[in-house]
């Protein structure tokens, strides 16, 4: 499959729901190599992007996982200004949380939110959504400047 | 009668007698005015008053006779006097009745420089020469409907608040019950091998108490949505409808082996999600709660006026009549998770979407076997109130 290890920058910031994301990414990834960035809030997310201070060559993300409700910058926020940005907007924003609102949905998508998926509570389908975005994400399609 | 009100009767149409227009009065109908309770004046052209009853007297708080003589204009608070005069000579134009009915509310001037809010009648008497007018204080009634439009208001802030409070605690609650359910999930896969046959069911438990947990959740966000997050009504056809829920609850029609049947079925104005929200859990619910037999399911509907009658009967194990009215509350159950497993929303929901809908569901009682559900619905509601708060601040 592919040569570099795929990069992915998750922005979570309960710890907990970090460390489930980066176990249910591990679990059948056979020949998919990827790297995940955790940054816990918006702030630290667009700073992460922008390589700005305290995060100078970090790698450009071929993927962002992005939770909604974040400390002080929310994801609505961050999202926009991804989408605003001439050099980040082509990167695909998942928007990965536990809301089921349709107004975040309606939001997100209006944000241009690549797509948006519901957490779901059960670890099975947790696993099952986490594999999908991975297949859809970082092997069907192709991502630009890869 | 003593002397008094001979005397004040005297005193009052004193001035009309000697002025250029007479009280057009018979002595005998001056008891009539003094024992109703509204104020009687009676004016000329020029706006003096030639005649006033005893409550007129009482309510404008002049003493006995002090009304007769004066200019009705002394009883309009200053802001308004020109207006007044202007309105008076206008009137004397085109004189015409004017009841109470009509609720002209002005401002009224008593003797002591207050206020207060008054309801007048007017109508021409004496060929127009003299205008009659019935005066009301309608101060307590204003208060009354103040008070009651701020309690409206409250009680609509506080619904607002607790269904806020259902929707963003449901969202709060989802995180941390992931967390326990998921984490005992990957306990399981991991370590399941390790594990002995207790520990396991240990786990089994508590991740079945998460998912318990986690359908509350959505349930109660799903109640506390139909009154924030309704829509406008449209109309809709209850068939198509129907058809949609049967697709959805094919799983378990097939299950069961559950015939579902439908008479013709009306089309309405309502919102079509909650329709569908309504009909999916009277079904499910007639489904759920089967007897022996495999499920029998009928809808059918009559119309009852500007009403339409809705029907859902089943062939299940019916519904004892003393829990009648309690099936309808919110977490209320007649069974244990063990016999029939669910969160003791759905019937609430349905409550309350059928009343956001200015409708009515009962649960039919005097049965013999399974169990009839009713529902009213006008053929076209009035748009229910904006009950919630703007969507901006959703979570």
């Amino acid at each position: 499959m592919r040569a570099a290890a795929v990069e992915i920058l998750l922005v979570e910031d309960n710890p907990a729901d970090v460390r489930l994301t980066r176990e249910v990414l591990k679990e059948g990834a056979e020949g998919l190599r990827h790297r995940l960035h955790v940054v816990e809030d918006g702030t630290q997310a667009l700073a992460f992007l922008r390589r700005e201070e305290g995060y100078r060559g970090v790698p450009r993300p071929d993927l962002i996982l992005l939770d909604l409700n974040l400390p002080r910058k929310d994801g609505r926020e961050v999202l926009e200004e991804i989408k605003a940005d001439p050099d980040l907007c082509s990167i695909p924003v998942v928007v990965l949380t536990t809301s089921r609102s349709e107004e975040d949905v309606l939001r997100s998508y209006q944000l241009h939110a690549n797509c948006y998926v519901t957490k779901p509570v059960d670890l099975d389908q947790f696993l099952e959504v986490v594999q999908t975005i991975r297949a859809f994400w970082l092997q069907v399609v192709r991502l630009p400047g890869r | 009668m003593a002397q008094e009100p001979a005397s004040r009767q005297e005193a009052r149409s004193s001035g009309a007698a000697e002025g250029p227009v007479s009280a057009p009065l018979d002595a005998h109908l001056a008891p009539v005015l003094d024992i109703l309770p509204d104020a009687i004046l009676i004016a000329g052209a020029d706006g003096r008053i030639v005649l006033a009853n005893r409550r007129a007297e009482e309510l404008f708080g002049y003493g006995a006779g002090g009304l007769v003589g004066r200019s009705v204009e002394d009883l309009v608070p200053a802001r308004y006097r020109q207006a007044h005069a202007a309105h008076r000579a206008g009137y004397h134009h085109r004189p015409q009745v004017r009841l109470m009915g009509e609720r002209r509310e002005l401002w009224a001037l008593r003797a002591d420089g207050s206020e207060f809010p008054a309801e007048i009648s007017l109508s021409p008497l004496d060929g127009g020469r003299l205008v009659v007018s019935a005066v009301r204080d309608v101060s307590e009634r204003r208060r009354i409907q103040e008070a009651l439009e701020r309690r409206t208001r409250e009680l609509a802030r506080s619904n607002a608040e607790l269904e806020q409070f259902a929707y963003v605690a449901s969202h709060d609650l989802q995180e941390p019950l992931r967390m326990v359910a998921s984490y005992a999930q990957l306990l399981e896969r991991r370590y399941g091998d390790r594990l002995d046959e207790d520990a396991r069911e240990f786990i089994r438990y508590m991740v079945e108490g998460a998912r318990r947990m986690r359908d509350l959740i959505n349930d109660l966000l799903d109640y506390s949505r139909v009154g924030r997050r309704g829509r406008p009504f449209a109309p809709v056809s209850l068939e198509t409808v129907l058809e949609e829920v049967l697709a959805a609850l094919e799983p378990a029609i097939t299950e069961t082996e559950a015939r579902i049947t439908c008479g013709p079925l009306p089309e309405l104005r309502a919102d079509e999600a909650q329709m569908r929200q309504l009909f999916q859990n009277l079904l499910s619910n007639a489904i759920k709660f089967r007897g022996e037999e495999p499920p029998r399911v009928h809808v059918g509907a009559r119309r009852e006026g500007a009403l339409w009658h809705i029907t859902v009967e089943d062939n299940g194990i019916g519904i004892d009549p003393q829990y009648a009215e309690r099936i309808f509350l919110l977490f209320q159950r007649l069974h244990t998770q063990r016999e029939y497993p669910g969160t003791g929303i759905g019937l609430a929901i349905c409550k309350k979407i059928v009343e956001r809908h200015g409708g009515r569901i009962w649960v039919d009682t005097d049965r013999r076997r399974g169990a009839a559900f009713h529902l009213v619905l006008p053929e076209s509601p009035p748009e229910p109130a904006e009950e919630g708060s703007p969507g901006g601040e959703e979570r």
